[in-house]
């Protein structure tokens, strides 16, 4: 019985210290030979549909509930580029925001009806526009995550 | 092991309703002159000074023509010059909520999968064995039959009823 406690303890301790060690690498992280600026991605998206590449940015918001995207900013000034990934493939820790984040993967781009688009821009509380947007989603296969 | 997987399953259950993963406060704090300031080199320190602020500054970013964002460690500054405003956001990662939900969404890979992959599968045998430990009458084969076809019937329901 006592025998049992002790290893259950002991078990119990190292997963809850092991989990506090920061973890950096997502998925095996990212591929840092393919590093395209977001500016670029962004300037030309249809390049990067099939081809991976890898971006990087300063993690500057991240999904506060279940970690499934986060915010990198652009070398372009107010440009951002939103990472999604499903819910568990990978977890983006908040105490992240402020560091930088290669991703590598490719984009996606979301059509967005002319009503969904202005409702987008109505709670971003922008003017409303009369041609319909294209959102674009990065889909990174791995990340890595630096101070 | 049951614990873990039970309450952090309640919480994810809710986190829409309630983040059990990190507690976000904001605090708002006005402050004379961070339009002017905000130009200046010295900037950053004035500011950290003037919110009692020790951490350094791992990032800077301007999100739109009026906000500029400062980040500290578990905090972001959103300065807003134009209304002499700073808002502080601290995340703070919740005591044992967040590592619980950390081992239930398997966020540590690696060698836990395979020990909860353990558990999983003596649950599975918890489980399965329980329905042949006694003969005769009150078998799962009897009248008791009806409570293993109850415990099969009530997840079926909520598939047929949500999924169709």
């Amino acid at each position: 019985m006592k025998f049992n406690l002790k290893l259950n303890l002991i078990i119990g301790s190292f997963l809850l210290t092991s989990i506090n060690a920061e973890a950096k690498e997502f998925n095996g992280g990212a591929d840092m030979t393919i590093l395209t600026p977001v500016s670029k991605v962004l300037a030309q998206p249809e390049n990067y549909y099939v081809i991976p590449t890898t971006i990087m940015g300063t993690v500057v918001k991240v999904c506060q509930k279940r970690g499934c995207w986060m915010q990198l900013a652009s070398d372009k000034a107010y440009e951002t580029l939103t990472i999604k990934v499903p819910d568990g493939k990978m977890v983006f820790p908040m105490a992240d925001m402020g560091k930088t984040a290669y991703a590598t993967g490719v984009l996606n781009a979301i059509e967005l009806t002319l009503a969904q688009t202005n409702q987008r821009l109505k709670s971003q509380d922008k003017p409303s526009v009369t041609e319909p947007m294209t959102l674009y989603r990065f889909s990174p296969t791995g990340v890595t995550i630096v101070d | 092991m049951t614990l873990i997987f039970a309450i952090s399953g309640i919480a994810l259950n809710h986190i829409h309703q309630w983040n059990s993963n990190y507690d976000v406060t904001q605090t708002k704090v006005k402050i004379a002159l961070l339009a002017t300031k905000i130009n200046q080199t010295d900037f950053e320190p004035w500011l950290l000074t003037q919110l009692n602020e020790s951490g350094i500054i791992k990032a800077r970013f301007w999100q739109d023509k009026d906000t500029y964002k400062l980040f500290i460690k578990n905090k972001t500054l959103f300065v807003l010059p134009k209304q002499n405003l700073v808002m502080i956001e601290e995340v703070k990662p919740r005591v044992l909520l967040r590592q619980l939900n950390f081992l239930h969404l398997n966020e540590a890979k690696k060698a836990w999968t395979w020990f909860s992959d353990l558990y999983a599968f003596m649950l599975i045998f918890l489980a399965l064995s329980s329905m042949f430990m006694i003969k005769g009458k009150r078998s799962v084969f009897g009248k008791r039959s009806i409570i293993v076809l109850a415990g099969f019937a009530a997840p079926a329901g909520f598939v047929i009823y949500y999924a169709s």
